[in-house]
């Protein structure tokens, strides 16, 4: 243990015996830690209260339209790559009420919400993730306004990194430049090794955590295993998306493509692939009324435009086909994402592929893209 | 084209731009069989004060219990006290604000979006061709146009409807044609009773002799119909930077943030609905885009 | 029915289509040309009519009508000046008026003579080419018309299953 405070940007090692002295001063700032939980036989995200809630000694095998957990028995706590929940249902709830009206006189007065914003510690954020996080903040939080919801949520959580030593056979985080290790964004950033974890300290936030546990000085020897390791993660990705800069340019330029007659025939426009996805942010906004219709509670809830009822305006449908609603999730994900946000919608988390009871894979999609058509 | 609209004049709250102002129905005004004006009088001294909008912008309209619709705003934009609304009766929202009455409340959020150019055509000439419930959208320009007469040179109203029943505003064309704005109209189909044109916009379009190089043409309706005037306006060389054309999506929030109004990497919220042809030319083929 | 030289010459000179035409070609159309007058309300020809004239509006407007027992006189078009109308009277497949027409303003018309055209047009191929492509555009031009209408684009959109 040394006096001093490790500075933002700096490595330090912890023992795994510690990591429950992490969460306590989480817990002792406000934080409530959530974090990867085997709940059910799944892999879900829920409240941590100790470290041996993680999920240690399970892994998953991941493939397009297939999931498995399996238990090996190995020894690290952070070695599972993302199931279907995420973290974007703490930031961008799936059902949240906006306000409620009530009627008074011939007009209305207006309730907003009064419950205290949770304040969230997300422990176990994959590097994919929190890259899809920070493209959620590009959607949510803008210049000209911003959604207050996203915002007070967004402000208040802290982040917990763990990079991928291990990536499962759906992901391709290292076309995109995602992962397998996080680069700034977070709060703290884990590498698990064996006995120890190297922290590196992304933010004052940060750095008050740190402070008061038991670190040590990160050796060189450390630091080059925890390199060696994300490397070689890096080179062992299941999958890869090809050049993801030209996208934007070839897939608004092949939009009557024969393949998208392809992907039609085997896409369900079940939503699937939007619910899971971290960067997917559509929603729709519905009233509740009470049978006397004085009252009315105004909620914001997902949706997806897979959904039929999405393009619908009065009289029709301006996408009716499950070819034209494949097309635009494909076209605005990987090409248009990029004219609006001004970065791609994709993170390489591959969570699309495994969830889709089709196994339709957007890599492989977008290879056949790419292929020229013979006319 | 994207207007700066400073925030005192607005009825969105930055913050929380989902919330929204309340107004009162002032008055009712049939204008067809299912269409009427509905306006709206802002309940807050100060955002009645403040609001102001440009010609071609819409509101979100909220009826508790309902939902929300968007709605161009169809008043001139020199009218500070009320904000008129033309409304077709087709959904579930608009169905039953038919059942409101004078007095009656409404949430109102706004203005949204893009408007005409109505700055940068000042000294040409200008084209307005509408269809239908296209024409709400174009009257701000029409009342503009009106007020500031000296700055364009042509100034020329193109209406199609589907019969003479169906006409809006027919009450106003006299005083359109009185301050120098040529209006010709056309419907779809009519009996011998009625001895104005008989044809499709597009073919008013077709007929008119206009100079290319000093006209804007603006353009609302629907879509299929917006094609074809396009199309006239490009035969007859119109530049596609000087063609506008308004467009219409689903709508839920109106701030470019729930994605339901996408065409192509537009957000016809926030990005639009007014377009410059320009804007659209790489999509605009595209079946079901 | 007017044929003073000068007022027919100045009328088939006005007409974009025919300010192209050679020299020749303009002197025969204008040997099997008349000007006609119409009042409000005139009406040029009747459903059933034998085809007699193909018609060219200079002013006025004329409207072409359809009767459908039932509904009356149903308007499917309106003709507006440089026009052409009753093109159906050069074209061999049609042998009778498929609808009225009726002037609703007061104005002009110049009348071609349809069985001398049609002759004209096999006599000369040149001015045979000219005629039958004009007629082709019109023809292009009120099936797009027609088809416009047809899609009812301003119809009230269904109310089943619309939620604004």
């Amino acid at each position: 243990m040394t006096e001093l405070i490790p500075e933002v940007g700096s490595t330090v090692a912890l023992k795994k015996s510690a990591f429950n002295q992490l969460l306590a001063t989480l817990e002792g700032m406000g934080y409530q830690p959530v974090g990867p939980r085997i709940l059910d036989e799944t892999l879900q995200v829920g409240p941590v209260e100790a470290f041996e809630d993680m999920p240690r000694g399970y892994t998953s095998e991941q493939e397009p339209g297939r999931y498995r957990l399996i238990y090996t028995g190995h020894p690290r706590y952070f070695d599972i790559t993302p199931g279907a929940p995420g973290w974007k249902q703490y930031l961008f709830p799936p059902r949240v009420e906006l306000f409620t009206v009530r009627r008074t006189g011939k007009s209305w007065t207006i309730d907003e919400p009064s419950d205290p914003t949770p304040i969230y510690a997300f422990i176990g954020v994959r590097p994919c993730e929190l890259a899809a996080i920070l493209v959620q903040d590009r959607v949510f939080l803008r210049e000209e306004w911003s959604d207050p919801i996203y915002r007070t949520h967004r402000q208040n959580a802290f982040i917990l990194t763990v990079n991928c030593a291990h990536p499962c056979g759906t992901c391709f985080c290292a076309s995109l430049g995602t992962g397998p290790r996080a680069t700034s964004g977070f709060d703290l950033s884990m590498t698990e090794l064996e006995d120890m974890f190297l922290v590196e300290v992304g933010s004052e936030a940060g750095r008050m955590v740190i402070a008061g546990l038991p670190f040590q000085p990160a050796s060189a020897f450390l630091l080059q295993t925890a390199s060696r390791l994300l490397e070689d993660a890096r080179k062992r990705m299941g999958r890869e998306l090809p050049d993801p800069q030209e996208l934007p340019g070839l897939l608004m330029s092949n939009l009557e493509h024969p393949h998208w007659d392809e992907v039609a025939k085997r896409c369900l426009s079940c939503t699937n692939c939007t619910q899971v996805c971290p960067t997917c942010f559509c929603w729709d906004v519905q009233d509740q009324p009470s049978l006397s219709g004085d009252v009315s509670i105004r909620e914001r809830v997902w949706d997806s435009c897979f959904n039929p009822d999405y393009s619908y305006i009065a009289g029709g449908n301006t996408r009716p086909s499950t070819r034209a609603r494949y097309r635009q999730w494909l076209t605005h994900k990987l090409g248009s994402w990029y004219h609006q946000f001004g970065v791609s919608g994709c993170v390489g988390c591959g969570r699309c592929i495994t969830w889709c009871p089709a196994g339709i894979d957007i890599t492989a999609e977008v290879a056949a893209l790419c292929k020229e058509t013979v006319v | 084209m994207i207007t700066q609209i400073p925030r005192h004049s607005l009825a969105i709250e930055i913050s929380k731009p989902m919330l929204p102002y309340w107004a009162e129905i002032t008055q009712i005004q049939t204008e067809a069989p299912g269409i009427a004006t509905y306006w709206l009088r802002f309940l807050d001294t100060a955002v009645r004060e403040g609001y102001t909008f440009h010609p071609g912008q819409f509101n979100q309209i909220y009826l508790p219990g309902y939902g929300e619709s968007a709605i161009s705003i169809s008043s001139d934009i020199e009218e500070r006290d009320q904000i008129g609304h033309t409304i077709r009766y087709t959904g579930n929202v608009t169905q039953n604000i038919a059942r409101l009455k004078l007095g009656d409340v409404l949430g109102v959020r706004g203005p949204l979006g893009t408007s005409w150019p109505i700055e940068d055509a000042k000294g040409s000439d200008i084209v307005i061709t509408a269809g239908g419930v296209g024409l709400p959208a174009l009257r701000p320009v029409i009342y503009y146009a009106m007020h500031h007469r000296q700055d364009y040179g042509r100034v020329v109203v193109l209406y199609g409807a589907r019969t003479p029943r169906d006409m809006q505003y027919t009450r106003e064309y006299e005083a359109w044609e009185k301050a120098g704005i040529e209006t010709m109209v056309t419907v779809d189909r009519a009996d011998e009773s009625w001895n104005g044109q008989v044809g499709v916009v597009p073919i008013l379009f077709y007929r008119l002799r206009m100079d290319p190089r000093r006209t804007f043409v603006m353009t609302c309706g629907p879509e299929i119909m917006i094609r074809f005037v396009v199309f006239e306006a490009l035969a007859r060389r119109v530049p596609s930077n000087r063609i506008f054309v308004s467009l219409e999506r689903n709508m839920k929030c109106g701030l470019g943030q729930c994605g339901h109004c996408q065409i192509g990497p537009y957000f016809v919220c926030k990005d639009g609905p007014v377009f410059s042809f320009e804007q659209l030319e790489p999509y605009y083929n595209v079946e079901e885009l | 029915m007017s044929s003073d030289p000068k007022e027919l010459t100045a009328a088939l000179q006005s007409i974009p289509w025919f300010q192209e035409l050679e020299s020749r070609h303009f002197e025969s159309m204008s040997s099997i040309a008349l000007l006609k007058k119409v009042e409000a309300g005139e009406e040029l020809f009747r459903e059933g009519d034998k085809e007699d004239y193909l018609y060219i509006v200079l002013e006025g407007r004329i409207a072409i009508d359809m009767f459908v027992p039932g509904r009356g006189r149903q308007r499917i078009y309106t003709a507006e000046p440089m026009d052409v109308i009753g093109w159906s009277s050069v074209t061999p497949v049609v042998r009778q008026r498929t609808a009225s027409a009726r002037a609703v303003l007061p104005g002009r018309v110049v009348c071609l003579d349809a069985p001398k055209l049609r002759q004209l047009c096999d006599q000369d191929h040149d001015l045979g080419y000219v005629v039958m492509r004009r007629l082709a555009n019109v023809v292009a031009s009120r099936l797009l018309v027609s088809r416009l209408q047809l899609l009812d684009m301003f119809a009230h959109p269904s109310k089943e299953t619309a939620n604004d």
